[in-house]
C-alpha cells in the first residue's frame, strides 16, 4: 500500500515536471512579456470583439492591456538621445505624450488584420536590471520574423524600452530621424512635424 | 510492479533528454554567436568610425542596444562597459555616410510613388486572384532555384555547414518538394534556409560599406551591397536562364514576377511598416536598411 503511494507520488511529480510549459524556464521579464502577448491575442481572438464596427472598442482594450508593459518615457528619452537633457520638464512631458501617440497610432492599427499569427519565445538574457527577450513572430505564410524586446527593471517592474525587429531597433530608428531633423532645424520644428503627422493620421482614419 | 516503475523512469528520462536537446537547438543564437563575429567587428575602429556607419555601431560608447547582446558575452564585460551599453541615452546615432542625399531623396520619392501607384495595385490584384498557398509555392519555387546564391556565399564565407544544409535542402525540395513548390526540408527535416548574399561575403572580407545609395526600383543599398547585388545576379540561375534562353523582356518579366510575388507575401507590408509610422520616411528606411544589414553581416 505504502509502496503504491510512493510510486504514484513520484509519477505525478515527474509527470508535472516533464509537462511543464516552456514558460517555466523563462525568467520574470520573459514571462511578463509572453503573458502580455497572450492577453493581447486573447482580445484579438475574442469573437465578441470581432468585426469592423468593434474596431475602436477592441483597440482600446488592447491598448489597456499592452501599454503598461511599455516604458514610453524611457523610449522617448532614448529616441531624443542627447537632445533630451536640454528640454524643460514641460517639453519632456509633451514629447512623451506625442511619442506615445505616434507609436500607438502606428502599431495598434496593425492589429486589425490579425489572422492567427503566432509568437514564440526563443531565449532570454538577463543581467541585473536589464534583459533581452528574443522572440519569433510567425506569420500565416510561415515567415519568421525575429523580434527582440529590451527590458529594464525599474523598481520592481519590468518594462520594455526598445523593440528590435530583424535587427532594426525602433528607438534607434526614431533617434536617427529626430537627430536628422534637429541637426538642420530647431526642436520647435520637430514638434511641429510630429503634430502635423498626427493630425494627418487622424483625418485619414476618420 | 518494479519493472513498470523502472520503465516509466526510462521513458521520462528520454523525454527530458529530448526536451533538453530541443531547447539547445532552439537557442543556437546565444551559443554560437561570440565565435562567429567577423574580424572587422573586433578591430579597433575608433578612427574609422566616421567613415563607416556599420562600424560605428561597435564603438562602445555609441553602441546601440541591438548589438549589445551579439558581440559581448557576460563573461568578458566589465561593470563600466555594461553601464555604457545600457545607458546609451545620450549617445549619438551612428552617422551614415550619405553625401548623395538630395539625389537619394529624389529617387526615394520616385520609388515610393512607384510602390504606391504601380507595384501595390498590381500585387493587390494578384493577391485577389491567386490564393495565398499558391503564392507561397511560387515563392518556394523561386527560392529553391536561387539556391546557388546561398550555397556559394556560404562557401565564400567559410560556412561549410550552411553550404551543406543548402545542398541537402535543394535535393530534398527539388524531389520530395515537387521541383521546389513546397518546402519539406524545413517542415519535415527542420533544415533552415541560410540567407547568405554577396554583400555579406564582401563585408566578411573587410570591405567597407561605403556611401548610402538609393537605386531606382531596387531601393536602398550601399556601395558594398551594390557590388553584392551584381555578384548575386551572377550566381543566380534565373539570370543564366535569361541570358541563354530568353529575350531581355522575358528575362525582365521573370525577375519582376519574382519581385511582385515577394511583395504579395510580406515585403509590401514590411515597407509600409517602416515608412508609414515615420516622421521622415527617407531616414527611417535608410536607418532600417543599415541596421538590418548590420545584423545580417554580423551573423
Amino acid at each position: 500500500m505504502k509502496y503504491r503511494k510512493i510510486t504514484s507520488a513520484i509519477c505525478i511529480g515527474v509527470f508535472s515536471l516533464t509537462c511543464m510549459p516552456p514558460l517555466l524556464w523563462a525568467g520574470e521579464p520573459g514571462k511578463l512579456l509572453m503573458e502580455t502577448i497572450d492577453k493581447g491575442f486573447a482580445i484579438l481572438k475574442d469573437p465578441s470583439l470581432k468585426g469592423d464596427e468593434k474596431v475602436q472598442e477592441r483597440r482600446q482594450m488592447l491598448w489597456k492591456e499592452i501599454s503598461p508593459v511599455f516604458n514610453f518615457e524611457e523610449m522617448s528619452k532614448r529616441s531624443l538621445g542627447q537632445h533630451w537633457k536640454s528640454r524643460t520638464p514641460e517639453e519632456k512631458k509633451e514629447f512623451v505624450e506625442l511619442f506615445t501617440n505616434i507609436l500607438k497610432d502606428a502599431y495598434i492599427g496593425k492589429t486589425d488584420t490579425y489572422s492567427g499569427e503566432k509568437v514564440v519565445i526563443i531565449s532570454e538574457k538577463q543581467d541585473k536590471n536589464y534583459a533581452t527577450v528574443q522572440t519569433r513572430f510567425i506569420t500565416n505564410t510561415g515567415t519568421e520574423i525575429s523580434v527582440d524586446y529590451n527590458m529594464h527593471n525599474n523598481p520592481g517592474r519590468w518594462t520594455i524600452y526598445d523593440v528590435i525587429i530583424e535587427g532594426v531597433s525602433l528607438v534607434n530608428n526614431y533617434r536617427s530621424q529626430f537627430n536628422n531633423i534637429l541637426i538642420k532645424s530647431s526642436y520647435k520644428e520637430l514638434i511641429q512635424k510630429i503634430k502635423a503627422k498626427q493630425s494627418k493620421e487622424e483625418t485619414s482614419t476618420k | 510492479m518494479r519493472s513498470s516503475v523502472l520503465l516509466m523512469f526510462v521513458f521520462i528520462f528520454t523525454i527530458c533528454v529530448c526536451k533538453a536537446s530541443v531547447r539547445a537547438e532552439s537557442s543556437p543564437v546565444s551559443l554560437g554567436q561570440p565565435t562567429e563575429i567577423p574580424q572587422e567587428e573586433k578591430t579597433p575602429v575608433i578612427n574609422k568610425a566616421n567613415e563607416d556607419g556599420e562600424l560605428k555601431h561597435t564603438v562602445s560608447a555609441q553602441q546601440p542596444d541591438n548589438t549589445r547582446k551579439e558581440d559581448t558575452t557576460p563573461a568578458n564585460t566589465t561593470q563600466a562597459d555594461e553601464e555604457l551599453q545600457h545607458d546609451d541615452v545620450e549617445s549619438e546615432p551612428p552617422l551614415i555616410k550619405d553625401p548623395l542625399q538630395p539625389y537619394n531623396r529624389a529617387i526615394f520619392t520616385f520609388n515610393d510613388k512607384t510602390y504606391h501607384y504601380f507595384v501595390k495595385p498590381i500585387y493587390t490584384g494578384y493577391n485577389s486572384m491567386v490564393p495565398e498557398k499558391a503564392r507561397v509555392s511560387v515563392k518556394n519555387f523561386f527560392t529553391n532555384i536561387k539556391m546557388p546564391v546561398r550555397f556559394f556565399n556560404c562557401l565564400f564565407q567559410g560556412k561549410l555547414k550552411g553550404a551543406g544544409t543548402e545542398l541537402a535542402r535543394f535535393v530534398i525540395n527539388s524531389t520530395v518538394g515537387v521541383a521546389g513548390l513546397f518546402d519539406p526540408a524545413k517542415s519535415k527535416f527542420h533544415l533552415e534556409r541560410h540567407e547568405r548574399d554577396f554583400g555579406q561575403t564582401l563585408a566578411k572580407h573587410k570591405m567597407n560599406s561605403g556611401i548610402y545609395i538609393v537605386w531606382p526600383f531596387l531601393g536602398p543599398s550601399t556601395v558594398r551591397d551594390t557590388v553584392g547585388l551584381v555578384g548575386d545576379a551572377a550566381l543566380n540561375p534565373l539570370s543564366w536562364i535569361s541570358y541563354f534562353f530568353l529575350t531581355p523582356l522575358e528575362g525582365f518579366g521573370n525577375y519582376s514576377y519574382d519581385a511582385v510575388n515577394d511583395f504579395s507575401i510580406d515585403k509590401g507590408q514590411t515597407y509600409e511598416n517602416i515608412t508609414e509610422p515615420a516622421i521622415d520616411p527617407y531616414i527611417a528606411l535608410q536607418d532600417s536598411y543599415i541596421q538590418n544589414r548590420g545584423k545580417k553581416t554580423k551573423e
